[in-house]
């Protein structure tokens, strides 16, 4: 058939364009790892595994990968625990289920640049909202941006506050298709509200929680915007985590090589840790 | 169902605890957006001076001041353009390999839509070094096709992923019925398939433009140069360059999220539709 012709040659210049714009970028990123290139259009040369060795004997690396795991992992477990009970709480009868649905959601969508600056602006001193509400309460005055600790709060904090909706919504959905009968059965069986939560509700949300964590670990552990635009990975590199390492390097010391390099043992170290979570928690392959 | 099951479940008693729970959602999710409004339509006089939760007393002018200080048109005008073209290219070629792959007898069929679950793994900057010093080599750093580019790295992944779904789903035999009365493939595809996904359509180019209009670090790494950024990373070297205040900030703020504001207003189940099937590398 003609018809079928055309749509193979439309398919493949398809498939060349996504290669293109996704595969080879990851290629010559690798390629780039190997060669020591000290700026964006000089001639590298091939260096071998010069690159690794010194990116992994750095403390800098090492410091920035913890980092990176606090952050991501503390992250996670909050935006779990908090969107299990937004949609616990949207599941239930309540009135204006859909506006409070709609608002609830609003986080996910507002685009990063604009929460980093509300909060801000809400944590200005001596004049924001946040600041002024903790004199009030007697807190004092909170540096957030001057201590390490407070500082990685913030983002993490930040981070929970944007991305939990995207929780409650795969969790919502999960809830719908857990079968009322096994509810009246537990019933039955005398099992309280709270049992009925840990022995029915969270056993049959197993398979949506294993790629909802799944997701979200990918993309907490690669999260840049957040961080960089609300501390830039300070105060003195405390909330430095490897994705900010790399873009420092390559975007601001030109250090090209060693920026492709920490980004691709970042993207190697999510590899193996996707397919050790793949081993304890399998996916169900039945669809 | 579940709606009945809950009203059973629930006595009037814990109905207080409901509503509290409730409401304090409510603070939690709206209050900041609730702040940035605020904070945009209020006079600069008393912005600066006092904290009131309640809004007012009114003004535009930081707006006024926003529009007349900044190129703040121009970068809004960059960001359609970029955020269209994104989503323009993204739909034909997301619609085009996620068809073939369900319809035609390919080998490395799993190949690719697993690649395209590999690229949502990717860190952005591995992505955006190797793009940057590809764009920079042949001359097309710091353009509105390098940044355009770098977005189709998220979109077209997440478009092949979202209309694969898609597609598998719709029955073939409409298509085939349409094909022995005399349809080409190719007219088939336009009078059937299309019409059918256009549920799945819509979802992939509301995602893509949202991925587009909200980015900020391929823009950040691509764009140099002021009359070529796009409104995010425009907002952010205002912070810096102009000295302008929060008043201004929060009313560009407040620009660059009216249209998803609208656009979620209206569209809310595609929203609905997309964010369960994990459609946001976010």
């Amino acid at each position: 058939m003609g018809g079928d012709r055309t749509i193979y040659g439309l398919f493949f210049f398809g498939l060349a364009l996504t290669a293109v714009v996704i595969v080879y970028p990851a290629v010559y990123a690798i390629e780039l790892s190997f060669q020591n290139a000290q700026s964006f259009i000089s001639e590298p040369e091939w260096v071998g595994l010069d690159n690794y060795v010194r990116v992994l004997q750095d403390a800098e690396f090492w410091n920035a990968l913890w980092r990176g795991i606090i952050f991501a992992g503390t992250a996670i477990l909050l935006q779990i625990v908090l969107g299990i009970g937004f949609a616990m709480l949207l599941d239930a009868a309540i009135p204006f289920k859909r506006a409070f649905r709609g608002i609830a959601l609003l986080p996910y969508l507002l685009p990063t640049l604009i929460v980093a600056l509300t909060f801000r602006w809400m944590l200005n001193d001596p004049i924001g909202v946040v600041t002024v509400a903790m004199q009030d309460l007697g807190f004092g005055t909170i540096d957030w941006f001057g201590s390490p600790t407070l500082a990685m709060g913030l983002v993490i904090t930040i981070s929970v506050w944007i991305w939990t909706p995207f929780v409650t919504v795969a969790i919502l959905a999960g809830l719908q298709s857990v079968p009322d009968s096994l509810y009246e059965a537990a019933k039955v069986d005398g099992a309280n509200g709270w049992q009925r939560f840990w022995h029915v509700t969270i056993p049959q949300l197993g398979p949506v929680l294993t790629v909802v964590v799944l997701l979200r670990a990918i993309w907490m552990f690669n999260k840049f915007d957040i961080v960089w635009l609300m501390t830039g990975g300070g105060p003195l590199q405390a909330t430095e985590h490897l994705p900010i390492l790399a873009y420092r390097k390559a975007f601001q010391s030109y250090d090209v090589s060693t920026g492709a390099t920490v980004s691709t043992i970042s993207f190697l170290i999510l590899a193996v840790a996707v397919v050790i979570y793949f081993r304890m928690f399998p996916l169900d392959t039945k669809d | 169902m579940s709606q009945v099951k809950n009203e059973l479940e629930v006595p009037l008693s814990s109905r207080l605890a409901l509503y509290v729970a409730m409401a304090l959602t409510l603070i939690y999710s709206f209050f900041p957006v609730y702040w940035m409004l605020v904070t945009s339509v209020r006079d600069p006089k008393v912005l600066y001076n006092q904290v009131s939760l309640i809004p007012g007393p009114f003004s535009l002018e930081s707006y006024e001041t926003l529009l007349a200080a900044t190129d703040y048109p121009t970068w809004f005008h960059n960001s359609v353009l970029v955020a269209s073209v994104t989503v323009v290219i993204t739909l034909i070629f997301s619609v085009l390999i996620a068809y073939a792959v369900t319809r035609l007898h390919l080998r490395g069929k799993t190949a690719i839509i697993g690649s395209m679950l590999l690229a949502y793994m990717f860190p952005p900057l591995l992505v955006a070094i190797p793009l940057y010093t590809i764009f920079a080599q042949i001359g097309l750093a710091n353009t509105h096709l390098a940044l355009i580019l770098s977005h189709c790295t998220i979109t077209l992944p997440l478009g092949v992923w979202l209309l694969w779904g898609f597609f598998k789903q719709l029955p073939i035999d409409v298509e085939q019925a349409a094909m022995v009365d005399g349809c080409s493939r190719l007219g088939a595809f336009f009078r059937v398939v299309l019409p059918l996904s256009l549920p799945g359509v819509t979802t992939v180019a509301i995602f893509s433009f949202l991925l587009s209009w909200t980015d900020y670090t391929f823009a950040l790494v691509m764009i140099d140069s002021d009359d070529q950024k796009t409104l995010p990373v425009g907002l952010e070297t205002m912070t810096g360059q102009y000295e302008l205040r929060d008043g201004e900030l929060m009313a560009g703020s407040t620009l660059i999220a009216l249209p998803l504001l609208i656009l979620f207003i209206f569209l809310n189940r595609y929203f609905i539709h997309g964010l369960a099937a994990g459609a946001v590398k976010r």
